[in-house]
């Protein structure tokens, strides 16, 4: 309790330099996390996006399926099999089947390819609110013998509510799938490649065109938070322990988008390194000279019988203390900057730009805690590269050069 | 009983280039209860002998007992160990601590000997008293005047209630009133307490007020006189 007295004292001897250094910590501490959360809340919305359309935040596959996806490496899947899964991890939110595959879309003249999905309607609406983003007609009801295409595709195929969709190619083990549905809806699909090949189908329609039938290419799966994502993979990795099934995670179906994120990343977090750079320097200009000001009293205190141990220990908290408050203040300051920001609206053609993507015109922010808790690491991190300075000095300590300097 | 014994101690700096002999075969003794000053022109050697007393300092060749230990022979963790439980301090500048009060700059002291929190408070407003700075124990070191601040390092000095206490060039910086307040406080606690003081100074207060004084010279001992000797020349 004394050490902690004597190095609250010690902080604010001299009052303003420390305000500033914590001043400049904060500043770094906040320009960190808002331009990591800009960053963040853009790509959390294309995740989100990706892992709802696409992959799920986790994927169960036949363990062929992954070198060769082909229908051939489709598995059987029931109810018990769902069952099993949704009591694997209680993070687990859905499970929704599909079977995916690439045939020909044609109309009375042309064709063009399309990605196939058989796909259980009430599932999928739960999963990704795929209605919702209907141009044209309804979302087919499970049994119906009817389709719903990308409008992308169907302007391609000039094809509208009402008309019939052809659909050619190769069911399972080379059998000849071949089959004319009817269009429910024309959707405009978020994502812009799935609007220009998207086709969906109801499952057991899919599955019987597919000679298919009880199988599916993929299990997608969906967790509460996004970072449960490991945990929960390795508890229905051993649920299926045994089975030819295996799971995925959607960094590992997905692994290019990731690597366009990082890509991405490079250069805000090289800004964030130089400006920790910047602040790790005035921060040990700081410790420095609160250091070489009290070399003699630190000779002194050695005089008397204080371990060079609890010494540097004083030193430590003051250097803890003052980069924890910084931190505080550093996050409580940014998160209240995020709230009001919250969401940035585009305008002009960098609006234009993003709705042609596909994306709403704003730039959301990310809350995610761990970029909090990140920034609190960093300039802990950044506090012990400092507080090396004052360790060695104490330690090397000569005492009477000290106690006369 | 001896306290302090020095067997032909010697301190040579910078013995590779130019060599300076700080110390040459000071032999000593110094017994409980004694109120010694060590006194001698600048460059004499009595800091260097009070800090090899002190254990601050190790000697180029001889030894230095306390209480029968060699303490030149101690390990650095050791001598900070020993100097804590056995030796106080009262330093020229007073050196006191500027972010404690009197009380908490004397209370440290017992606080790093992990005593208990309880006696850590009534002993160190007990020594503030004894000092006379009873009313003046909330007070940091810059709002007192230098004889209180050494007072206080007096205090400080006494609070790890040591074997002895080493001052050096105790009112160096003192008026005389301040001066001659110290001197009549550490002379009342080697009286009454049995409390050992080694003094290193020049100040002929200090020096008229001492029972034994050790002159030295180019870092020898060139005269020693027990307080009687000194008391009657004086006289």
């Amino acid at each position: 309790m004394t050490y902690l007295k004597l190095a609250w004292r010690n902080i604010w001897r001299n009052r303003r330099r420390t305000l500033i250094t914590i001043s400049a910590i904060v500043f770094a501490v906040l320009a960190a996390i808002v331009m990591q959360s800009m960053n963040r809340g853009s790509y959390e919305v294309m995740i989100d996006r990706m892992v709802n359309f696409n992959t799920g935040h986790l994927q169960i596959q036949d363990y062929r399926y992954d070198g060769e996806a082909s229908l051939d490496n489709a598995f059987h899947y029931d109810e018990t099999l769902r069952g099993r899964i949704l009591n694997a991890d209680p993070r687990i939110t859905r499970v929704v089947p599909r079977v995916e595959t690439f045939m020909l879309a044609a109309n009375d003249v042309s064709t063009r390819g399309a990605a196939v999905f058989g796909v259980d309607p009430e599932k999928e609406q739960a999963f990704n609110q795929i209605g919702n983003y209907l141009a044209d007609g309804r979302f087919p009801e499970a049994g119906e013998q009817t389709a719903v295409m990308g409008k992308g595709l169907a302007d391609r195929l000039q094809l509208g509510v009402g008309d019939t969709l052809a659909l050619i190619g190769q069911g399972r083990f080379g059998m000849s799938a071949s089959g004319l549905f009817e269009i429910a809806g024309i959707i405009d699909h978020p994502i812009r490649d799935m609007n220009n090949s998207a086709v969906y189908l109801p499952i057991q329609a899919a599955q019987e065109l597919l000679s298919a039938e009880d199988h599916i290419t993929g299990l997608l799966i969906s967790v509460q938070q996004e970072r449960h994502t490991g945990a929960v993979a390795a508890s229905v990795r051993n649920e299926l322990e045994a089975e030819e099934l295996v799971i995925f995670t959607w960094p590992e179906l997905m692994p290019e988008l990731l690597e366009l994120m990082e890509m991405d990343l490079a250069m805000p977090r090289l800004l964030t390194l130089v400006l920790y750079v910047v602040i790790g320097f005035g921060f040990f200009g700081t410790v420095l000279t609160m250091t070489m000001e009290r070399l003699r009293e630190f000779g002194v205190l050695l005089s008397v019988g204080m371990k060079r141990i609890s010494l540097s220990f004083v030193v430590f908290i003051e250097t803890l203390i003052i980069s924890a408050m910084a931190v505080a203040f550093g996050i409580t300051l940014s998160w209240v900057l995020l709230k009001l920001i919250d969401p940035i609206s585009l305008s002009g053609d960098a609006a234009q730009a993003v709705i042609d993507m596909g994306f709403e015109p704003i730039i959301p922010m990310s809350f995610a805690p761990d970029q909090f808790f990140i920034q609190g690491f960093y300039v802990f991190l950044i506090a012990m590269a400092v507080f090396l300075f004052p360790l060695v000095k104490i330690l090397k300590l000569n005492i009477l050069e000290a106690a006369r300097s | 009983m001896t306290i302090v014994r020095t067997e032909s101690l010697s301190k040579v700096y910078n013995p590779d280039t130019v060599p300076v002999h700080a110390l040459r075969d000071v032999s000593i003794e110094i017994d409980e209860s004694e109120f010694t000053a060590l006194r001698g022109p600048s460059g004499s050697g009595k800091t260097t002998l009070l800090n090899m007393i002190g254990g601050l300092d190790k000697p180029t060749s001889g030894k230095v007992f306390i209480d029968g230990q060699e303490i030149s022979r101690m390990k650095d963790g050791e001598r900070i160990d020993f100097r804590l439980h056995n030796i106080g301090f009262v330093f020229q500048h007073y050196n006191l601590i500027p972010v404690f009060t009197a009380r908490e700059n004397v209370s440290f002291i017992m606080m790093l000997q992990n005593r208990d929190k309880r006696e850590i408070e009534q002993r160190a407003n007990e020594l503030l008293d004894q000092v006379g700075l009873g009313d003046r124990k909330d007070a940091r070191p810059a709002q007192l005047s230098g004889g209180q601040q050494q007072r206080v390092a007096v205090a400080r000095a006494l609070a790890s209630q040591p074997r002895f206490i080493l001052a050096d060039e105790p009112t160096a910086n003192l008026d005389t009133e301040a001066a001659m307040n110290l001197l009549d406080i550490m002379e009342t606690m080697n009286r009454e307490q049995n409390i050992t003081f080694v003094f290193s100074t020049h100040d002929q207060r200090v020096i008229d007020r001492a029972r034994r004084v050790i002159t030295m010279v180019d870092g020898a001992i060139s005269r020693d006189e027990a307080q009687q000797e000194y008391g009657l020349r004086e006289g």
